[in-house]
């Protein structure tokens, strides 16, 4: 398996803070990679850094070889690198369909200008992009509720919605900000078949998570951050032995690790 | 809306605004109808484009700016290089859009407040220009406009010279009329296209859009672009009516103007600029009137207007969810 | 040298008062306050009626003034804003309300007090003369201690009495500051009313000196503007910052563009685009976004 993704000595500080200190690691092509870390571990920056949302203050970021890192945020994103979001992953105002199928923009072939006045393109495009919508909706379950509008949406969803955006895109890496939150037991188990199935799909995952069993249920590897270095990088069997991250995790106020 | 409401209710305001206005204007012999009228269909273009800028999420105080600027452009191309009027309507407002991408480029990312003060400024900084600039003539302004010349084309007259014409004043009301319906059409067009979905994504989630793919400060440049052109040719015209230009034709109250008319008729509606124009314009010139007063009554009108009906004229009529009405079926 | 210092110190002292109105205001509840400038024109007709025309003493004037406009400022955000932000989707609704309590304001004035220019007598006579190096009016000195004065004692009350201290929670954080007991609406009421006064007491002190007209409310309302994106909307300590600054600024272009007349705003103007596309939170003001 090739490494798809390189996070190279990324680093960023804000003023006198170091929020992301040299971190590095590979994620490689069609696996789950988990970055977890007590609160404040900088997990959220390294995502923002990995999208183009934040400009690194050192290192770099690699998509198949290529430097990514500081580009545009809209450029990383036609690469095939999409990130959903925790707290506003969606468009509020639009209902489920509208936003799955916006989503799809990024796949357009038509111009702007062609979205204008009609172009032949342009219309195969909306076409396309509708029956696209209708199939990822069906996919994530949110076939009932398409013409809803999204802020009136549940919780659970909401995730689910968050991920059909990202979807959209046909990304080739998703970054899935914290998509099990505030999520009891089934619909986390639910939900962790859903991220399957879309690596499933061939995209590559990786996740910002806090709930732990989930964590350990589907990620083929873990790389753990504290105070905004990594101390450690394995499998979940390994990262749940590892004496550093035990330490870190009791030095802090979040659920011990286990299953 | 049904398709059909829409399509019925387009003809009948075609119809009203392009037959029926003249014929009732001919008939009562209102003749400074045509003046107040077109004064009213060419803000509510330049208003337009104040609604674009408001569709990308940014206040734009600053259009009086690109009027002065189009009616300038116009003015010294026709008096001082005998430029046909009809060549240089469209070179006025690409004049505005060139100079609005060198403006926007670096104030478009301001936001909120920011963005409005800047643009306050910067119908200032073109009044002061104007009055400094040599080729403007200073305090005094370009005059003597001459009106709009013939458009012939393999010596057929398609519009004819505007001298000759016994009463110019339906020839502008024409004029501005069908540029106001054509600019709204595109306008109409911008907002149900996919673009229109575009801006909503960007004034929705901006971080979200951008994550998708979509180009924001590209996208906030060509709306700005084009409300520029919008304003430009507004200014255009305007000098053209009153056949001279100063640097006083357009100041910061004018810009605070257009954006009154766009928040009164309802800044979720794309025709709300024509409503709010016209019930602002109509509303100021009846109110002529009462003499000193005329303020006064305005004002006060116009407070009791935005206390009772914060969100625009127009939500009157529509209570959805401002941004699911237009576009939606 | 000096003179321009002086003349910029004294024009800074005026100008920083408006802007601390100005700022206030939008501290507290997001309100760029159009009609700014025709609360500053209103101090100076009410100063000008009781001194002027009663000829009772400045000080009772300038109290006057001060109490009136406190009191339509309180009104104003009581019965006008906060009416319209209670019930408004959009926040630049507040905007608009400003705008046209702005041309309200404007047709009051010229209603009850006509279109002239209107002047009082001088507070004091004579002209400080320094050498010819610097040369300024008594009057000017007075007026701009007074200023100083009053920019001192507000600082001093916003950072130390109770209501300042409020007031400043509020501008910080409204639902932190709801969470303390802060009572928003009281607040924002005073604010407001505090604000209005700055702007009144700058109206009566400059009508001694430069007189009042009702034109000047839109023109004095932009400098304020200006002010306060210079120096940074919503802190205090950019209020004064600017208004020293634009203070300094004209008083040097006046003496140094003296020739080319309206070069000095517009070279003033352009450079504050300049100066806010690079840094559009002004010099001291928060960084957004």
């Amino acid at each position: 398996m090739n490494d798809i993704l390189q996070v190279i000595d990324l680093t960023k500080r804000f003023g006198g803070l170091t929020a992301v200190s040299n971190v590095t690691f590979s994620v490689r092509e069609l696996e789950i990679l988990s970055v977890i870390g007590p609160n404040g571990a900088g997990k959220s920056t390294l995502f923002k850094l990995i999208a183009s949302f934040l400009r690194a203050s050192g290192g770099e970021v690699r998509f198949r070889g290529e430097r990514i890192s500081n580009l545009a945020p809209h450029i990383t994103a036609r690469k095939g690198i999409v990130r959903t979001f925790q707290e506003t992953n969606i468009f509020k105002g639009m209902t489920v369909r509208e936003n799955v199928i916006i989503a799809h923009h990024l796949r357009s072939k038509a111009s702007l200008f062609g979205f204008f006045i009609g172009s032949p393109v342009a219309v195969r495009d909306e076409r396309e992009f509708g029956r696209s919508a209708d199939r990822i909706l069906e996919f994530l379950g949110l076939g009932e509720i398409a013409n809803e509008i999204a802020s009136n949406l549940p919780q659970g969803h909401l995730r689910a919605l968050g991920i059909a955006i990202g979807l959209s895109t046909e990304p080739t890496v998703l970054l899935l900000d914290e998509p099990f939150a505030g999520m009891n037991h089934d619909e986390t188990m639910r939900a962790v078949e859903m991220v399957r199935s879309v690596r499933d799909r061939g995209v590559t995952l990786l996740l910002v998570e806090h709930d732990m069993s989930a964590v350990m249920k589907i990620s083929d590897r873990i790389v753990v951050l504290n105070f905004g270095e990594k101390i450690a990088e394995g499998t979940p069997a390994e990262i749940q032995e590892n004496e550093r991250v035990i330490e870190a995790y009791l030095g802090s106020e979040d659920e011990s690790i286990g299953l | 809306m049904t398709r059909t409401t829409k399509i019925v209710g387009t003809a009948v305001f075609l119809a009203l605004v392009l037959v029926g206005i003249p014929a009732f204007i001919t008939v009562s012999e209102r003749w400074d109808l045509y003046y107040t009228l077109t004064s009213v269909a060419l803000l509510s273009i330049a208003s337009g484009g104040v609604w674009l800028t408001f569709y990308i999420g940014r206040i734009n105080i600053g259009q009086g700016a690109y009027a002065l600027m189009g009616g300038y452009v116009s003015a010294i191309l026709v008096v001082k290089y005998g430029v046909s009027f009809w060549l240089t309507l469209p070179l006025a407002g690409l004049f505005c859009a060139a100079a609005s991408v060198l403006i926007g480029l670096p104030i478009l990312r301001l936001r909120g407040v920011y963005f409005a003060m800047v643009t306050l400024v910067l119908t200032e900084v073109a009044r002061l220009l104007m009055l400094a600039l040599p080729i403007t003539n200073g305090a005094k302004g370009i005059t003597n406009i001459p009106l709009p010349g013939a458009v012939k084309i393999f010596g057929l007259t398609l519009i004819p010279d505007f001298a000759t014409l016994s009463n110019v004043r339906p020839a502008f009301y024409y004029l501005s009329v069908i540029l106001m319906i054509v600019s709204f059409a595109v306008l109409y067009r911008l907002v149900n296209s996919r673009l229109g979905k575009l801006c909503r994504s960007l004034q929705q989630n901006e971080e979200l859009a951008s994550s998708i793919g979509v180009n924001i400060s590209y996208l906030r440049i060509i709306a700005y672009v084009i409300s520029s052109f919008l304003g430009g040719i507004g200014g255009a015209i305007f000098g053209a009516i009153s056949q001279s230009v100063y640097p006083s034709s357009f100041t910061i109250v004018d810009s605070i103007n257009f954006m009154l008319n766009c928040f009164l008729g309802g800044l979720g509606y794309v025709f709300g600029p024509i409503l709010g124009t016209f019930v602002l314009y109509f509303g100021w010139d009846l109110l002529f009137e009462t003499g000193r007063f005329q303020l006064l009554i305005f004002s006060t009108v116009l407070i009791g207007l935005i206390l009772a009906l914060p969100n625009g004229v127009l939500s009157l009529r529509f209570n959805k969810a401002l941004w699911g009405s237009s576009g939606r079926e | 040298m000096e003179q321009v210092i002086a003349n910029g110190l004294y024009l800074g002292a005026q100008y920083a008062l408006i802007a601390l109105g100005l700022t206030l205001i939008f501290a507290l509840m997001n309100i760029l306050n159009f009609a700014h400038g025709q609360l500053y024109v209103l101090g100076g007709f009410v100063t000008y009626t009781i001194y002027g025309q009663l000829e009772l003493p400045f000080v009772v004037a300038l109290f006057a003034a001060a109490v009136t406009l406190a009191v339509i400022g309180a009104f104003i955000e009581r019965f006008l804003f906060r009416t319209v932000i209670k019930r408004s989707i959009r926040e630049e609704s507040t905007m608009l309300l400003a705008a046209g309590l702005a041309f309200f304001l404007d047709a009051v004035i010229l209603l009850i007090f006509g279109e002239k220019q209107r002047g009082v007598p001088k507070l004091i006579n004579g002209i400080f003369n320094w050498d010819f190096r610097l040369v300024m009016p008594y009057d000017r000195i007075l007026i701009g201690f007074l200023a100083i004065l009053s920019i001192v004692t507000f600082v001093l009350y916003m950072q130390y009495s109770k209501t300042g201290r409020a007031m400043r929670a509020l501008a910080q954080d409204r639902v932190a500051a709801q969470l303390m007991g802060v009572n928003v609406e009281r607040y924002s009421m005073i604010g407001f009313a505090l604000g209005a006064m700055l702007a009144g007491v700058v109206g009566g002190l400059l009508v001694t000196i430069t007189g009042v007209n009702s034109g000047i409310g839109g023109p004095i309302s932009i400098k304020a503007f200006m002010m306060v994106m210079i120096g940074g909307a919503g802190v205090i300590s950019g209020a004064i910052a600017g208004g020293f600054i634009l203070g300094m600024m004209e008083s040097v272009g006046l003496t140094v563009l003296h020739s080319y007349g309206d070069i000095t705003y517009l070279v003033i103007f352009a450079s504050l685009m300049v100066f806010l596309s690079i840094r559009p939170q002004g010099l001291m003001g928060k960084p957004w976004g």
